[in-house]
């Protein structure tokens, strides 16, 4: 009996070790700690992912470092999904998700937003020399993820070219690799999602595919916040503001995705129309 | 004096109702959820996306229930086949059967799942992945155009394309291969001295199959194949890993997009429970009409008696002319047929005999050549793999080492297939003592105890694991105001969820022992706990070994659902090597499945060697 007491409260205290803090509001917990805890993806490349060292890199990640250096904190790397990026933010299991974010408005309605850091648009990615223009897609399948903006806007794209079957030639699946492999297989014609995404994976067998068409939406990136919580709002939307300024944020686009890498990316014009 | 007011049934009632009066203040008034709740995603229109989010979670019922249908036919088909070839004479046929049978119920359905549609097609030549990915049926395609008014636009909408096929064979498979030790099970039982009748009554093999042994076996074996059709109901939640919209997709689907997992995930488990219900409801309905010799039923029992027999009658009533005249013409060949044969007759009987010996030795030889052919092809493509490449991986798979000092991690590291075993050990460890009080309160005659414990294990049982893992991951938080690891969320929930399965074991345990024990030992002025303690427990527990195991067995399989949630188990691990090799798709997955076959057949090989060791004929033969 009293061993199983024992047993009973060794397990509670190892189930509260693992744990984490407690929810709070986030900025005053940022100061108490010099935390900063960030969620960030693991397989979107180039954003941020797994290399074959097994660290996790990618501009998200190089990001979120100089982030937490500029408020003064230890960063604390978080594993999120497109999933769980939003519920950890309501949850406060993270203060800050930097996850290839769209900031949307209904979006907006459970989180808040940080100035755009980041400017994508919607591509299609196939196969190489077979497909010119978004009409050549009406009627071919394609490859999203579940649950995300890219799903919507794509059947969307379909219904307007005339495509009377676009719900049932969308197919969604849970994982950006899923997709991959999917077009690799040749069970989609495209896949379609953020170009960087799409450059990222291609990348990984340069010269197969290609992306196809024009940008068909606007995605501007925004770090997620937890809502009302303007201080650390502020704070995170200054240390954007000044990495632009003193020219940090270009070295770290430039490591990811200028001409030399094999995710090259020129920037656009919205993303230099910052303050 | 407490003790014997518990006894009395109203005082238990009035506390249940004020446990839950209690419950549903606190939960709805007094407690901070952070969260505000929504219903209405569920039946309007939602203004961003002009979509009905409610509609979608019915469709998503429609493929849930189609999927499951057609998979449980043919997974009964499956099912009879290789359970026949289980007891066959002819070795290559059981050897098959064996094979298949071992291998579909030993590794986990996700995997297979994800080889299906990300591997094989890839071993398929170019000119069959198009006619396989071209695959396009829909209802319209089965019914004649005059009637094609019939099919209500929903209907009409939905598209069978290779992603339905794929969940189909996964399924189909995978329950094909249960059902199969099912049916042989119930072949088996069939007493020695009815088939030995049956043959010197003159009876031929197809005949005795079809008259005797079948129609006796199915009626043994319908409670376990109904279960076996329930489990296909809730595995049918995995095939939204291959992009099929069923009901735990559109779960998904609504939650992402209206970041309403709350109001998401009750709707989806409520109609997940209404299924289960559903389909128990048949099942129970099959098997009281089919029971013979017990004439004792429970209240449930005796109400589905008086909604089945009408039904039942009704249909007799209506087959009766057809009956009557099938008999009589059954008579007339009969009577036709005579007593004894002509010269010529009984030549022309022995050549059709000869020609049917014949007949069966080609096909048997037929057979034989497609099992080499098989198993050439096979040898070949293993032949052909990158080894170099599960060479090189094969640690990972094993271990998994992230590097070091990553918050992330867990137990230093651990993933992969060490990871999946150390979830399992957790979970199985952590689901005994909750099972054991669950079943235990089943069978109390308390309903202070029984009724939570019922409500336990049948909402638990009525959902898939799936679900029980996004209530666990997104309501601890909720509730505790903690966050657990991934890990934690996902050992609770497969440890919750096995509770509930060994509950079920530990109950039927119980109740195998005879009451007279129980009568005995209580009026030998025994208290309740050491009844159980020493005198049921302990026969009880030692018959239900192999159904324990075979409990363990699942749930080590079930670790690979926690790749949902980032956990870095084998399954998850066998997705991000296969990620960034990118063409080995067959060898990783292989390798995978490889890995869990091993580890399920060991214990699967223990388990049948512990019930040789612990069976009673055995031990006393020791004495």
């Amino acid at each position: 009996m009293k061993l199983s007491k024992i047993v009973a409260l060794a397990c509670l205290a190892a189930l509260m070790t693992a744990s984490a803090a407690l929810a709070g509001p986030a900025w005053d917990n940022i100061e108490k700690t010099k935390v900063l805890r960030v969620g960030l993806m693991t397989d979107s490349i180039p954003g941020a992912f797994y290399n074959d060292k097994k660290e996790w890199v990618g501009m998200d990640v190089d990001m979120a470092e100089e982030l937490a250096k500029r408020l003064g904190c230890t960063l604390e790397r978080v594993a999120v999904n497109n999933k769980t990026r939003i519920a950890f933010v309501q949850q406060g299991r993270i203060d800050v998700s930097i996850a290839n974010m769209t900031h949307k408005r209904e979006r907006d309605k459970s989180i808040d937003f940080s100035i755009t850091y980041f400017f994508d648009g919607q591509k299609l990615l196939a196969k190489k020399g077979q497909f010119t223009k978004w009409e050549d897609f009406v009627g071919k399948k394609i490859a999203t993820m579940q649950g995300t903006t890219s799903e919507i806007n794509i059947k969307n794209l379909l219904k307007e070219l005339g495509d009377a079957d676009a719900d049932k030639n969308v197919i969604s699946f849970q994982k950006e690799s899923e997709c991959y492999q999917a077009l690799k297989m040749g069970r989609v014609a495209a896949w379609t999602t953020d170009s960087t995404i799409l450059l990222g994976y291609a990348a990984q067998d340069p010269g197969q595919f290609e992306l196809v068409g024009d940008f068909f939406s606007n995605e501007p990136y925004g770090m997620g916040l937890p809502e009302d919580d303007s201080k650390l709002r502020d704070a995170v939307n200054f240390a954007i503001q000044d990495m632009w300024a003193d020219g940090t944020y270009m070295q770290i686009y430039n490591k990811w995705y200028g001409p030399d890498t094999p995710y090259a990316f020129p920037m656009t014009e919205q993303i230099e129309m910052w303050p | 004096m407490t003790r014997l007011l518990l006894e009395k049934r109203w005082v238990q009632l009035g506390l249940l109702l004020t446990l839950l009066a209690s419950a549903v203040y606190y939960w709805g008034w007094v407690f901070d959820f952070g969260y505000t709740f929504d219903w209405s995603v569920l039946f309007t229109v939602n203004k961003t996306y002009g979509e009905h989010y409610g509609l979608l979670l019915l469709m998503g019922v429609c493929w849930t229930v189609v999927i499951s249908l057609v998979s449980a036919v043919a997974a009964l088909g499956l099912g009879i086949c290789f359970g026949l070839g289980r007891v066959s004479q002819f070795r290559p046929v059981f050897w098959l059967s064996t094979a298949y049978v071992e291998f579909f119920r030993n590794t986990p359905l996700l995997v297979q799942l994800l080889f299906w549609y990300f591997a094989f097609p890839m071993a398929l030549p170019e000119g069959a992945r198009e006619v396989v990915f071209g695959f396009q049926v829909t209802f319209a395609t089965f019914l004649p155009t005059w009637l094609e008014w019939m099919l209500p636009a929903w209907l009409a909408d939905m598209h069978f394309g290779f992603e339905f096929m794929t969940a189909v064979i996964g399924l189909s498979a995978y329950t094909g291969a249960f059902m199969a030790e099912v049916i042989r099970a119930g072949l088996q039982s069939i007493p020695k001295g009815l088939l030995e009748a049956a043959y010197s009554s003159g009876l031929t093999y197809p005949q005795v199959l079809r008259k005797i042994i079948l129609p006796v076996a199915f009626r043994a074996i319908i409670p376990p194949l109904g279960s076996e059709f329930l489990n296909n109901m809730k595995n049918s939640s995995l095939a939204m890993f291959v992009g099929v919209a069923e009901l735990a997709w559109s779960s998904q689907q609504v939650e992402s997009m209206t970041f309403r997992g709350f109001e998401a995930a009750t709707a989806a488990s409520a109609l997940y429970l209404t299924l289960s219900l559903v389909i128990s409801a048949v099942l129970n309905a099959v098997n009281v009409k089919l029971r013979v010799g017990q004439t004792t039923c429970t209240p449930g029992e005796r109400l589905l008696r008086r909604v089945v027999d009408p039904l039942c009658a009704g249909c007799e009533l209506a087959t009766r002319p057809a009956r009557r005249l099938l008999e009589r013409a059954a008579a007339h060949r009969r009577a036709a047929r005579g007593m004894t044969y002509s010269p010529a007759r009984a030549a022309l009987n022995s050549a059709a005999a000869r020609t049917w010996g014949l007949l069966v030795l080609a096909a048997k030889a037929a057979f034989l050549a497609a099992l080499a052919f098989v198993l050439y092809s096979a040898a070949r493509g293993l032949w052909n793999f990158n080894w170099a490449v599960i060479a090189d991986n094969f640690r990972t798979m094993l271990i998994w080492r992230l590097p070091t000092d990553d918050p992330s991690e867990i137990m230093g590291g651990t993933g992969g297939l060490a990871m999946a075993i150390l979830m399992a050990v957790i979970a199985i460890t952590a689901s005994f003592p909750l099972g054991l009080l669950a079943g235990l309160g089943r069978t109390s005659s308390n309903l202070l105890l029984r009724v939570p414990s019922t409500l336990y294990i049948e909402i638990i049982r009525g959902n898939p694991l799936i679900m029980v893992i996004f209530w666990v991951y997104f309501f601890i938080p909720v509730l505790t105001g903690t966050f657990l690891h991934v890990f934690w969320s996902a050992t609770i929930a497969l440890t919750v969820f096995t509770g509930a399965y060994l509950a079920e074991i530990v109950r039927a345990g119980v109740q195998n022992i005879p009451p007279g024990q129980f009568e005995a030992a209580f009026s030998t002025g025994l208290s309740y706990y050491r009844v159980m303690r020493h005198i049921i427990l302990p026969q009880a527990l030692k018959q239900m070994i192999p159904p324990i195991v075979g409990q363990f067995i699942a749930i080590f399989k079930d670790t690979s659902l926690a790749y949902v949630l980032g956990v870095m188990e084998l399954t998850n691990v066998t997705m991000v090597l296969n990620n960034r090799l990118m063409i080995y798709p067959i060898e990783m997955y292989t390798t995978a499945a490889f890995l869990y076959f091993v580890c399920c057949y060991a214990m699967s090989t223990y388990a049948r060697r512990l019930e040789l060791r612990l069976s009673p004929e055995r031990q006393s033969l020791h004495m």
